[in-house]
């Protein structure tokens, strides 16, 4: 027996590889909205696994420094270091803003995240675990390790609030839990980023702490002088991170910290808890609920394509049932038919989704296991929407074919 | 097949008290109202009548496509129909005891030739090869061998008309009904086609009945059936054969 | 058209269609899936003598720095100078509003005027009564020897005695009257010193050559004692006071060479050394201060108060195996890098030592030298990584 599938899709192989192509697309399209939702989770996994913590140590009855501001002393860390069980402690900032990139025809803005920690404490928490480029922070101040989704090169130079940077270093995957490219720059001047906005907001503050009788007091020389140096410290960070001794228990380590220190301690999975299900849940459902519209949308045109391609193909069914053609071979055809569609739509998809996959300015996130789900609800459409079809071809009369 | 072969006296059609009523009630048609047939084996009948006259609701009901409202049909020893159906799988019955010549072709447009005619007995389980070298004997016999791998649309109106003779005799079966076979063509394709036919109905032993009202090809009908409102008169016909 | 196609060459379309997509798809599930091998770039470990130095920031300060002003509270009548003039020692800065002072001093010289008077009008007396003291012991002893001669009376001797000790005690009382005078002279001129003095400190005067660094008030501006209206500094005494990170600050002593670069003048290198370090660190930023002195005072003075990058060479260390920071990393809590070794990686605990700028780390255990390391990768490794090394990462793939 010859195949009628393989002869059909033969004869009019141009429409069907076209056929297969733009279905391909359009299941290319389902597969990169999955992994759109994926990399939005990435992104927030990726920023608990890039900060090499086992604890965060935040501000009392806050879920920072992601979810909420959190802020604490920078001396904090001295008395965790003490607690039983901590293995290395590590002060970081973290501050979401514009970064301009300074030159000449380089500048533009880039959105950040920047994070500051100790320089040169290779696989301390807070650091980058991996460069694609370059080398890690070493001097105290001026110096940044910066992401590669930030288009930034070595040897670039950056602009964080009043000082300028050297990019010395570039990282992969270091993003924020919103995707934002990380810049890691040396803590103290993250600290100082974060307090002293520009010059200008320096200048006025400085003007308001002068008109303030108590703080400029006649008869009292450099007590101004005092008050404005004051003014412009920052002693705050905004969480401490802890690696603890191995074989120890998270819980065991946190529990005095939260008891005795007066601090919201939280674990890793207290931090993905809190990432995932408050900080990205809304815009990850409004994905998720848009990815299963897509699917559903996806699989409906799958059907309508599969059901107009058969019944294309009516006449020459009737005329095969009219010369004896049994249903089973016909409903053969029908199915051999749609599952090749599918077939050639899922490798088109999954070909052209790992191909745009990277020009997105977010991460997404093709995971195998999708593409595997992706294949098998893509057969199992082709095969539903195929009974539709073979449905209708087997109502066929044969009379048709003789035109009555 | 074979067997059917091998026992002359099982083929040939006779058709008996043949009535066909469409719809119900006042407003019902009877479109055939009593036909009487019987072809031989070998044999090639005409049968002609105008428009409206039943011949087509005729050719259905030989070709079990519709279901006549009574009388009977025998084809060979098997009564097919006697007041209903006998057969239950009419499927099998047209592929293997009917063969089907149309006055368009009908060929399937995604099967090249050979495999166009070839397709009925693989349909019915004979293998590939043979299939196609029996399609090939045919072909050759119809003399369109030469176009064996092309694609009908690729084919004149006569080489189509040539194949879809081939495929219905591929299955040989016991009967051909033939609906203006020749319709399409010039009278001198028009009588290489009725040759073909007589030539195939004596080699295979097959009853051939040709559906016409072309004027070029009645003459050469040895027995031709009349139809008229739906009902048959034989006469004899000028038997003049195609030469 | 695809009509005239053979069945063949239809075939061999299709075919090379399928055959192109199944390659794709290879291609993406061995090479941007997760069965791809990740990108690698890997050095050789090799044996270098490095240069750690020490990074700081720290700002231009003037050892001394001379904040004059009054002494006690007034207002500024003038200010002689302006920011940036260099000023001789001894100059005339400034000078407060006297009030009265004048006034009182014209008073003092009043009452000295009076009180020399009265010294001499003292003498005078004592001179008169002197004469009158003389002339009273002629007379006495005259009267005596008459007495004797009995040419008077005893109560005419008696009388002449009498004048005579009259004489004495008004001569002792002008003598105490002139040495009162002489006294009070010198109080009164005292006082009218003691004015003059407070006069000129009124005026604001340089203690030193240097230059006015700032110009605080402006006449008429009232100040308290001690508040600064002007100040000078020496320029041969600027220095830049850094500040350097405690946990890095291993091996910082005095003496070491350092370079200095201004904010405002980036790319220009000064050189420099450690002056000192202080007792005292920094308990609250953690830093450790320290004195970097000029080796040769910039021709254009910087600005006090400018923020300057220093960086403090330290000693050259011996020679040993180091690796770039880049690529030590912590997996399951160990410190170490990724060793290649047949195409596959092999994790290698390390234990670090000194570091320079440039990011090279030494090794002090762990390694020997001559393994091949990974420095940069795509993605974080393990042990089962599947590697392709190359040249350069970014560029290569996104």
């Amino acid at each position: 027996m010859i195949s009628l599938a393989g002869r059909d899709i033969l004869h009019a192989w141009g429409k069907f590889v076209l056929t297969g192509i733009g279905l391909g697309l359009l299941i290319g399209v389902t597969l990169t909205m999955a992994g759109v939702y994926r990399g939005m989770v990435d992104d927030a996994n990726v920023l608990l696994d890039n900060s090499g913590a086992d604890l965060w140590v935040v501000q009392k009855d806050t879920q920072g420094p992601y979810a909420e501001s959190s802020s604490l002393y920078d001396d904090t860390y001295r008395s965790i270091l003490g607690i039983s069980g901590v293995a290395r402690v590590a002060n970081v900032t973290y501050l979401t803003m514009q970064v301009s990139q300074i030159g000449d025809g380089k500048a533009r803005d880039v959105r950040a995240m920047v994070v500051g920690i100790p320089p040169d404490g290779a696989g301390h928490p807070g650091q980058p675990g991996y460069l694609v480029e370059g080398r890690r922070l070493t001097r105290g101040h001026f110096e940044a390790v910066a992401d590669i989704a930030s288009g930034f090169a070595l040897g670039d130079r950056i602009r964080i609030r009043r000082n300028e940077y050297t990019v010395v270093g570039l990282t992969r995957r270091m993003v924020s839990s919103g995707g934002d490219p990380m810049v890691f720059i040396p803590l103290k001047d993250a600290q100082e980023a974060q307090f002293l906005k520009d010059n200008d907001a320096i200048r006025a503050q400085r003007a308001r702490t002068a008109q303030s009788p108590a703080l400029n007091r006649p008869g009292v020389p450099g007590l101004l002088d005092a008050v404005i140096a004051s003014q412009s410290t920052n002693t705050s960070v905004n969480a401490v991170l802890v690696q603890i001794e191995p074989g120890t228990d998270p819980e065991a380590v946190a529990e005095p910290i939260r008891r005795w220190k007066h601090l919201s301690v939280y674990t890793r999975m207290q931090m993905q808890s809190i990432l995932i299900e408050k900080l990205i849940a809304t815009a990850a459902k409004q994905i998720a609920m848009f990815l299963v519209i897509l699917a559903i949308v996806s699989a409906a045109i799958v059907a309508f394509i599969i059901y107009t391609l058969t019944m294309g193909k009516i006449r020459e069914i009737a005329v095969l049932k009219l010369i004896g053609t049994t249903n089973r071979t016909i409903a053969g055809m029908i199915l051999q038919q749609a599952v090749a569609l599918g077939l050639i739509g899922f490798v088109v998809g999954k070909v052209a989704a790992t191909f745009w996959a990277p020009v997105f300015p977010k991460y997404v996130l093709l995971e195998p296991g999708d593409a595997v789900r992706g294949f098998v609800v893509v057969i199992v459409i082709c095969v539903l929407a195929s009974v539709l079809a073979i449905r209708a071809a087997l109502k066929v009369d044969p009379a048709e074919a003789i035109g009555g | 097949m074979d067997k059917n072969r091998s026992d002359p006296s099982a083929r040939g059609i006779r058709i008996e008290g043949l009535t066909k009523r469409y719809g119900h009630g006042d407003t019902a048609v009877d479109a055939l109202k009593g036909v009487n047939m019987v072809v031989a084996p070998g044999e090639v009948v005409g049968l002609v009548g105008p428009s409206g006259s039943g011949k087509s609701t005729l050719l259905k009901c030989l070709g079990a496509i519709i279901e006549p409202t009574s009388g009977r049909m025998v084809l060979g020893q098997d009564v097919i129909y006697d007041n209903g159906w006998k057969i239950s799988d009419l499927r099998a019955l047209r592929r293997d005891k009917i063969g089907f010549v149309f006055q368009a072709p009908y060929l399937i447009p995604f099967l090249d030739v050979t495999d166009n005619v070839a397709l009925l007995p693989m349909l019915a389980g004979v293998p590939n090869a043979e299939a196609r070298q029996r399609a090939m004997a045919l072909l050759t016999a119809l003399d369109v061998q030469h176009r064996a791998k092309a694609m009908p649309s690729q084919l004149s109106g006569g080489e189509q008309q040539r194949v879809a003779i081939a495929r219905g005799l591929v299955n040989r079966p016991p009967v051909i009904l033939a609906d203006e076979p020749t319709a399409p063509l010039d009278s001198e394709r028009a009588l290489a086609v009725i040759r073909i036919l007589n030539q195939m109905a004596k080699q295979f032993d097959t009853a051939i009945i040709v559906v016409t009202h072309d004027e070029k090809i009645i003459p050469t009908f040895k027995r031709i059936y009349h139809i008229r409102d739906g009902v048959t008169h034989e006469e004899a016909g000028e038997g003049r054969g195609t030469n | 058209m695809k009509n005239f196609i053979s069945l063949h060459g239809r075939t061999i379309a299709l075919a090379s269609v399928l055959v192109l997509l199944a390659g794709l798809l290879g291609y993406v599930a061995l090479r941007a899936g997760p069965m791809a091998p990740v990108a690698v770039t890997v050095i050789s470990v090799d044996s270098q003598a490095i240069k750690p130095a020490l990074f700081g920031i720290g700002s231009v300060e003037a050892r001394f720095t001379h904040k004059i002003g009054p002494t006690f509270a007034g207002r500024i009548r003038r200010v002689e100078v302006q920011s940036g003039d260099h000023v001789a020692k001894g100059q005339l800065l400034g000078e407060m509003d006297p009030v009265d002072l004048d006034d009182k001093i014209g008073a003092q010289e009043a009452t000295l005027r009076r009180a020399e008077a009265t010294l001499l009008a003292v003498e005078a007396q004592v001179q008169e009564v002197g004469a009158r003291k003389a002339f009273a012991e002629i007379q006495t002893k005259r009267y005596e020897q008459l007495l004797v001669a009995s040419s008077v009376s005893e109560e005419g001797a008696e009388a002449k005695r009498q004048e005579l000790q009259i004489a004495q005690a008004s001569l002792a009382a002008a003598r105490a009257n002139l040495d009162a005078s002489r006294q009070e002279l010198i109080r009164v001129r005292a006082d009218r010193d003691g004015l003059v003095r407070q006069r000129a400190n009124l005026r604001l005067i340089s203690p030193v050559d240097g230059i006015v660094t700032r110009r605080d008030a402006d006449p008429g501006t009232t100040v308290v004692a001690g508040q600064a209206v002007v100040e000078v500094v020496e320029p041969s005494s600027i220095w830049v006071s850094v500040r350097f990170d405690q946990q890095r600050a291993q091996g910082l002593s005095a003496k070491l060479p350092a370079q200095i670069v201004l904010r405002s003048r980036a790319g220009e290198l000064l050189s420099g050394q450690v002056l000192r370090i202080e007792p005292h660190a920094d308990a609250v930023t953690e830093e450790i201060l320290a004195k970097v002195a000029f080796t040769q005072i910039p021709q254009v003075l910087p600005p006090i108060g400018e923020l300057a990058e220093v960086t403090v060479a330290l000693a050259a260390q011996k020679s040993m195996p180091v690796v770039p920071n880049a690529s030590v990393q912590r997996v399951d809590g160990r410190l170490g890098v990724w060793v290649v070794e047949d195409g596959s990686l092999r994790f290698a605990p390390i234990k670090t030592g000194a570091t320079d700028l440039d990011g090279r780390v030494q090794i002090l255990q762990g390694l020997s030298g001559g393994e091949q390391i990974v420095v940069f990768s795509f993605k974080a490794l393990d042990a089962n990584s599947r590697i392709k090394v190359v040249d350069r990462i970014v560029g290569k793939s996104s």
